[in-house]
């Protein structure tokens, strides 16, 4: 376990540095792309020696790592990602955090669909195996999964918004039903109570039940058939012991894997979702700035996710050697 | 995973079922007085039923609400109802006075000045009840000039004609000299020539009056519940959610007619919402713009349609080859065929540009003729060119904003009609805005797609701004002495029939030497509901939710 | 004949799982290949993709025979119609024929995944897990990190910036390459495009496959048999060649299967973005971003939905195939 230990300990120090590259790679490629977010906000209208005033007072004419110091420094202190070009009056931690916030809420309750459905759906058909429902209920999961969710919303809203007008055409709702008292403003609307949200929820939720439902009748399929499994049930254990003592423990690993990368994709949003739905969420954010050349935005997408990703990564290396000792890592080759 | 995939479904559904009827019902169960919508209570999904109901529009965030940043449409229009300066825009596009009594004297100076005096009205105030002076026009104009330094790249534009306004833009002054307050309540700017288009560039953002007070003790977030002189207040700005306008009833032209005006940020498909009763007003597109217009349709009784001034162009780099000559730029102007896609392409919303200038704006020219549709005149001028053919041109790009996968609708017909009219194979190059402004201004670009909107009605926001051969904002380099005398002249000239001839001589030698191919000219369609009345098309951005009542 | 069954822990995406190793010296391909045949919704999906691929690559000979449309010839006065006999699956806003533009684009999709699976999923991803794997040490250290980083990065938004920001280098290097060779036509056919997605897209494909065949090598390695072969004296190339990757080989198909979903879904998604392939040359990423605002599927739905289909068909057969492969690479005999 030591040399694991020594491991681990080591791949948490490469975490600063792999946020280093990654951030001034993303820093260099925001700054030095071609495009001037100086010149985006004036549109239309030209005046180069204005730009160079502006851009000067904001620091954009700086040497790059001046730049890149000044920008983490506020980051790593004050947890200040800077100032939005496209919404001047406000930060990006007031324009970002709020949206992360809003596609959150959205993605959690798509989750909890789509676990909730998936997996007693995948449960179900693998103990189908052997009859019809089985390829049946592979199949209905592989048409979910297929269809884009670019070609299953507009027809999502043509029938419910436009042709039956049981559902609102908008994605987020414009008088907030619940209202959480006490949190700040921009945050206490918990949105996704609403009929607003049912399309963009479904859209998001619908392609991942696929995916759970799948992996879990593979997953199930399998150990069913372990010889301890057998084993197990000859014993006179219950169906569901069986699979809370054996199933379970195996499934940890994988499972906590999938859970852990779906979470950080809790806060960025589906940019599709959002903005054929209408919903003011994080990836809707993200991508517009991209076009904008916001990049303080953009920084902020990607520093946070990137360190979430990183985090985690490691996290499941750590569960990894946990539970299955089997997985020497790091040994070398001699 | 749980030890009864049975139970857990069920408790997913159960929760799923409660938090649906919690959504429905919470539609008309309202808020108590916490709910900015409804501060009486009742029902909030159906405005449109009692008196002082609200207007709900579709908009976008503002990039800001800071009159002397603001270079964008879209921060206008709430701009121009929060705020307002010494004169503005009518529904007639004439030029009227606002926070000043009446219009300003006009005294010409020795040294070839021109000083303009504004007296106040009495009954100008902030919308916290401050009464507006001197001090702070000549604090907020002054402000503009000096953030033209650091932030504003507007400023200069529209400031600049004041007397010393350039030496603050530039930094070699903190304070703009030709401002001065002669006492409590009147002003005086003196310009450095008499310039018949300066009362139109003060009612552009840039001259709006500001609270001096709550700028300097908030200069970060006062933007967000601004104390202006408009007709209408801030309420709330929810960030990508919704603004919410609130009538000024101490408005010194009049109060408004409507109570609140709410603005829906999220998004979602505009005429869909119109169509579920959720707003009040909804833009058209070529997708629904025939079935409106039918007489048929129950929508057609709520249409309503008007020109805009804006006029979309194509535009050449005349200094770089091959479109230095010009009979190449003509060539390429007559062989589109602009009446077909105006038909076809954009279903008749928009009609075919005759020229620069666009119905509405003053001076425009209604016998003025563009280069007209002659595919065999065209190949005869590219052959007699001096690149001689097709082949001759090298590598021909067209480039224009995009952010989606395609091209302009219009751009792709257009290429087509160059490749089967005039044998030339033109590529299109995307970029996204930010690129794309940044080329344009160095010249990079061989041919390009775009439009202009006038910020005021003056020809000489556009012929002169544009195509003069020292003007900053000319993007295709054009230079013709006899078109900048012509401009330069209509600066100065007092008698306005004059001037707009001046203009219209000049757009004719533009015209014929095609530093542009005048695409189609601008024209707003949409829906109105019924029970909101006063709600008209209008040409460019200016205040007019005062005028509209809400059944 | 050693026979080995051991349980592997892979890195666990959506669809991949326990896999079982069969060491043993009859070619699994072989087995695999007959075992696929029997599944018949598997060979459905096989059918719909060979003749996707076949359409799509066979494009410009149909235009030159003059069966389909070339992608740009448009008619101004046929436009939006819906389908007829002249245009079995209508017209677009141009009057260009939907039906020939579609199979237009299936000729981008099948450039763009093959061109990406090579160079990103065989090459790259293949390669680097295999000497991550099985050499270790700091090699393994510095594959890992920097997948690690790649990896950690926001794919789509990566990719939309390096797009962006490199498209016109990549342009120019391609014009200079003309002049240089004197073979014409480079830029006009679009290839510093596709060459500029495929290789995004593979700089962060390979991360995936990599961690997955090393995983696998991780263990492999620990095996009596490679130890048996290594103590014999066998060199390190006999090893990987002739031992180890045939044993992931199976893992290989499968993903590379599965993957073959995820890239055709991320350049219809670049497309989408416009920093894909450029216009005219169509995608369906194109033609579904034309086609997918409710108003306009309200009035033309011919033009979401043949693409649409054609795309769910196309993901729905990578999946379908990826399951029935799965499936045989797992022996259910005891």
């Amino acid at each position: 376990m030591d040399s694991t230990f020594n491991y681990l300990a080591r791949r948490l120090l490469w975490v600063p540095a792999i946020l280093f590259f990654v951030t001034f790679v993303a820093f260099a490629l925001a700054r030095f792309g071609p495009g001037d977010p100086v010149r985006v906000a004036a549109g239309n209208f030209r005046d180069p020696e204005a730009f160079e005033r502006i851009r000067e007072e904001r620091g954009l004419d700086d040497p790059i790592h001046i730049q890149y110091y000044t920008y983490m420094k506020g980051v790593v202190t004050r947890l200040d990602f800077g100032d939005t070009f496209r919404y001047r009056d406000f930060s990006v931690n007031e324009v970002l955090f709020p949206a992360m916030w809003r596609s959150m809420q959205y993605n959690t309750v798509a989750l909890a669909i789509t676990v909730g459905v998936g997996i007693p759906l995948g449960i179900f058909a693998a103990r189908r195996q052997g009859t019809w429902m089985d390829p049946a209920s592979i199949s209905s999961f592989l048409v979910l999964q297929s269809i884009p969710a670019l070609v299953m919303v507009p027809f999502a809203l043509l029938f419910f918004s436009l042709k039956l007008g049981i559902l609102p055409a908008s994605g987020w709702p414009r008088d907030c039903n619940v209202v959480v008292p006490g949190l700040p403003p921009g945050y206490e609307c918990i949105g996704v109570i609403s009929t607003e949200a049912i399309i963009p929820v479904l859209a998001l939720s619908l392609p991942g039940i696929a995916i759970w439902g799948r992996f879990t009748r593979a997953f199930t399929v399998d150990v069913m058939k372990e010889d301890y499994v057998r084993t197990a049930r000859s014993k006179g254990l219950s169906e569901y012991q069986v699979m809370k003592r054996h199933v379970l423990r195996n499934a940890l690993l994988p499972l906590s894997t999938v859970i852990a990368f779906s979470l950080i994709g809790l806060i960025e949003g589906s940019f599709f979702v959002e903005t054929l739905t209408g919903v003011p969420g994080a990836g809707r954010l993200t991508f517009e700035s991209i076009g904008g050349r916001d990049y303080d935005m953009i920084m902020a997408v990607v520093i946070i996710g990137s360190t979430l990703y990183l985090l985690t990564s490691v996290a499941i290396d750590i569960l990894y050697t946990i539970i299955d000792p089997r997985i020497r890592i790091g040994a070398r080759n001699n | 995973m749980t030890s009864n995939p049975r139970g857990f479904l069920f408790s997913i559904i159960f929760i799923g079922v409660a938090a649906f009827m919690m959504a429905c019902g919470g539609d008309d169960s309202g808020g108590g007085g916490n709910d900015p919508l409804n501060p009486n209570g009742g029902s909030g999904s159906n405005p449109g039923a009692g008196v002082d109901a609200d207007l709900r529009l579709v908009g976008g965030d503002p990039i800001t609400l800071d009159p002397a940043l603001a270079g964008d449409e879209g921060s206008a229009t709430y701009i121009v109802e929060l705020f307002g300066g010494l004169v503005t825009i009518d529904r007639n596009l004439q030029i009227v006075p606002d926070l000043a009594e009446a219009m300003p004297q006009v005294t010409t100076n020795a040294d070839g000045t021109q000083t303009y005096t504004f007296k106040i009205r009495r009954d100008a105030l902030f919308h916290d009840g401050r009464p507006v002076t001197a001090e702070d026009v000549r604090y907020s104009l002054n402000r503009t000039a000096k953030l033209g330094q650091t932030t504003s790249a507007t400023a200069e534009a529209y400031l600049g004609d004041i007397v010393g306004a350039r030496d603050v833009t530039r930094g070699r002054a903190d304070e703009v000299s030709g401002l001065k307050v002669v006492d409590n309540s009147t002003i005086s700017i003196t310009i450095d020539s008499p310039k018949a288009y300066f009362l139109a560039k003060l009612t552009y953002p840039t001259a709006f009056v500001v609270d001096k007070q709550q700028v300097e003790a908030n200069p970060r977030n006062w933007t967000r519940k601004p104390n202006g002189t408009g007709p209408f207040k801030m309420v709330e700005w929810r960030l990508n959610e919704r603004i919410i306008l609130e009538a000024n009833n101490r408005y010194h032209l009049g109060a408004p007619t409507v109570g609140r005006v709410l603005f829906l940020l999220a998004g979602g498909s505009v005429l869909t919402q119109y169509e579920n009763d959720e707003l009040d007003v909804a833009g058209i597109s070529t997708l629904d713009i025939e079935r409106v217009q039918s007489t048929r349709d129950p929508l057609n009784a709520e249409y309503k349609t008007g020109p805009n001034l804006s006029v979309s162009y194509i535009g050449f780099n005349t200094k770089t080859p091959p479109f230095d000559d010009p009979k190449v730029r003509q060539a390429f102007a007559m062989s589109i065929d602009r009446d077909q896609i105006a038909r076809v392409v954009l279903k008749n919303m928009a009609p075919v540009a005759n020229g620069i200038m666009m119905p509405g704006l003053p001076g425009y020219n209604a016998q003025s003729k563009a280069l007209a549709f002659d595919p065999a005149r065209a190949k005869q001028l590219l052959a007699e060119s001096k690149y001689g053919s097709a082949t001759g041109l090298g590598t021909v790009t067209i480039t224009e904003i995009g952010g989606g996968a395609n091209a302009g609708v219009a751009t792709q017909a257009i290429l087509e009609m160059w490749r089967n009219n005039l044998g030339v194979e033109v590529s299109i190059a995307q970029t996204e805005a930010a690129s794309f402004f940044d080329d344009l201004d160095r010249g990079r670009l061989q041919m390009f797609d775009i439009g202009w909107i006038m910020d005021y009605p003056d020809p000489e926001d556009i012929i002169d701004l544009l195509f003069h051969s020292t003007s900053r904002q000319n993007n295709t380099g054009y230079s013709n002495p006899q078109v900048d005398s012509l401009v330069t002249q209509a600066r100065t000239e007092q008698d306005q029939t004059k001037r707009f001839q001046l203009y219209q001589q000049a757009e004719q030698m533009i015209i014929q030497d095609a530093p542009w191919i005048p695409l189609f000219f601008g024209r707003d369609h949409y829906v109105v509901k019924p029970n909101v009345k006063g709600y008209e098309p209008l040409p460019i951005v200016l205040p007019r939710l005062r005028y509209i009542t809400v059944e | 004949m050693a026979r080995e069954i051991t349980n592997v822990a892979t890195e666990i995406g959506p669809g991949s799982e326990y896999a079982d190793v069969e060491v043993s010296s009859v070619s699994p391909l072989g087995l695999a290949w007959r075992r696929l045949l029997k599944k018949k919704i598997a060979m459905i999906g096989l059918v719909y993709i060979l003749i996707f691929y076949a359409l799509g690559s066979s494009a410009p000979l149909l235009t030159e025979a003059g069966i389909i449309n070339h992608y740009r010839e448009q008619d101004l006065e046929v436009s939006q119609q819906g389908p007829s006999p002249e245009h079995p699956f209508g017209t677009d806003v141009l009057g260009r024929d939907l039906l020939s533009r579609c199979i237009w684009a299936a000729q981008t999709t099948v450039i763009v995944t093959v061109a990406t699976l090579l160079t990103g999923g065989l090459i790259m991803g293949v390669s680097f897990g295999l000497l991550s794997g099985y050499v270790g040490g700091w090699v393994d250290t510095a594959i890992m990190r920097i997948g690690d980083a790649f990896a950690s990065l926001p794919t789509i938004l990566m990719l939309i910036l390096i797009n962006a920001t490199l498209k016109e280098q990549v342009r120019d290097a391609a014009r200079s390459v003309e002049d240089f060779t004197g073979i014409g036509g480079i830029v006009a056919s679009g290839a510093p495009d596709y060459f500029l997605v495929f290789g995004a897209l593979s700089i962060f494909g390979w991360v995936g496959i990599a961690r997955i065949i090393r995983a696998q090598i991780l263990s492999l390695r620990e095996t009596e048999f490679i130890t048996a072969a290594r103590a014999t004296g066998a060199s390190t190339k006999r090893i990987v060649f002739r031992h180890l990757l045939p044993n992931v080989s199976n893992i290989i198909i499968v993903s590379l299967s599965l993957g073959l979903a995820g890239i055709a879904g991320s350049e219809i998604v670049l497309t989408w973005f416009g920093v894909g392939i450029q216009p005219p040359h169509p995608s369906f990423g194109a033609l579904i971003f034309e086609a997918s605002g409710v108003r306009t599927v309200n009035a033309y739905p011919h033009l979401l939905i043949f693409p649409g289909l054609i795309v769910a068909g196309l993901l729905f057969g990578f999946n379908l195939l990826g399951d029935a492969l799965t499936d045989v690479f797992t022996p259910k005999a005891r």
